[in-house]
């Protein structure tokens, strides 16, 4: 394991510390410890304090202090860059320990500022290891196709379906409104459905996981799809998800026909199940 | 869409994914040096200005292929 001591460069004043997430000393001493040496991610350093670690690359300060870190923010490559960094170290950190991960640009001064808040704030940190030890978050999303979610009511809803009749076999003007009404129609059994279905979804997921939370559905222009998001979730898990994933793919076939495709993403660092604040002492 | 076209597109996925998570969770630190809200919300301005030359890329539409549970 690296002091930063050892390590610093010449301008150590121009330097900080930037967290990227905290582990426990037991489990990030020996293998990570060892996997880092062996450069599997450059320039980071473990700092050791007490039963914890730190995860730590030492960054300039002029970079991350006030007033360029505006500037800064603005520049999409550095930020893109500066993003995938953060999750690339906890990712590699995850592999071989648990980790509390830490929120993006939490950077430290001095070394002494960083040991003082891992030895004050260490009660709360172990709870918080010790309640994503041998787990990770993964995320759950839910789209609606609409024509697919039509086509499958037109099978299972006899009022869809008899309006659906009424469209094919009217004329002209009435053509249109015809099809107005089974648009709404569709509109609103839609309404109806995605509650139904985003409570569906939460329930039987969260019964096979060991927590999980329901998350703000994301902006069509965000999420990167053209389909309706119904449903975003989070959920911590053990870490070899055999069922969880049994059932997301049984619910993935009972909601097929609703024109409902899930995605699964990670596993994650477990952003969402750990503490925001750390509290007083 | 070319395949490194698709390719982009996905990756920008991810970094919504990966923004979400390391800009609004995670544990705050006491730090001497934190983001601000208004920092998280220039960062957000600054990913719709890149997701959008991204969509300019994404006609004709086409669906991308999940990774989870549907098969």
């Amino acid at each position: 394991m690296t002091t930063p001591a050892a390590t610093a460069p010449l301008r150590r004043d121009g330097l900080g510390w930037y967290l990227y997430g905290v582990a426990a000393a037991d489990e990030a001493s020996a293998r990570l410890g060892a996997g880092l040496a062996a450069g599997a991610v450059q320039g980071i350093d473990l700092v050791a304090e007490g039963p914890l670690v730190g995860v730590t690359s030492r960054v300039s300060l002029q970079e991350f202090a006030e007033p360029a870190l505006p500037e800064r923010l603005r520049d999409t490559t550095w930020l893109e860059q500066m993003i995938r960094t953060h999750e690339q170290v906890l990712e590699r950190v995850l592999e071989d320990a648990s980790v509390v991960p830490c929120r993006f640009c939490s950077v430290y001064r001095s070394e002494a500022e960083l040991r003082r808040f891992l030895s004050e704030r260490r009660e709360v940190l172990q709870a918080a290891l010790d309640r994503v030890r041998g787990r990770v978050e993964v995320g759950v999303k839910a789209f609606i196709d609409r024509d697919r979610f039509a086509a499958g009511r037109a099978r299972q809803n006899e009022d869809v379906r008899q309006q659906e009749t009424q469209v094919s076999s009217a004329e002209g003007g009435r053509a249109y409104l015809e099809r107005r009404r089974f648009e709404q129609l569709v509109a609103s059994e839609l309404e109806r459905f995605r509650g139904e279905a985003a409570d569906r979804l939460h329930t039987r997921l969260l019964a096979a996981a060991e927590d999980g939370l329901a998350l703000p559905l994301q902006a069509p222009e965000l999420s990167g799809r053209e389909e309706e998001m119904v449903f975003n979730g989070a959920y911590l898990v053990t870490a070899d998800r055999g069922a969880f994933e049994q059932a997301l793919a049984s619910l993935g076939r009972d909601f097929r026909d609703d024109g409902v495709e899930l995605e699964l993403t990670g596993p994650w660092p477990a952003y969402n199940f750990v503490p925001e604040e750390l509290g007083a002492e | 869409m070319s395949m490194s076209e698709q390719q982009t597109l996905r990756q920008q996925v991810t970094l919504i994914e990966l923004v979400d998570r390391v800009l609004n969770k995670g544990v705050v630190v006491s730090g001497d040096i934190t983001l601000s809200v208004a920092g998280v919300d220039l960062v957000y301005v600054g990913l719709r200005v890149l997701l959008s030359s991204v969509a300019t890329l994404e006609e004709p539409r086409e669906r991308i292929s999940a990774t989870g549970a549907t098969p």
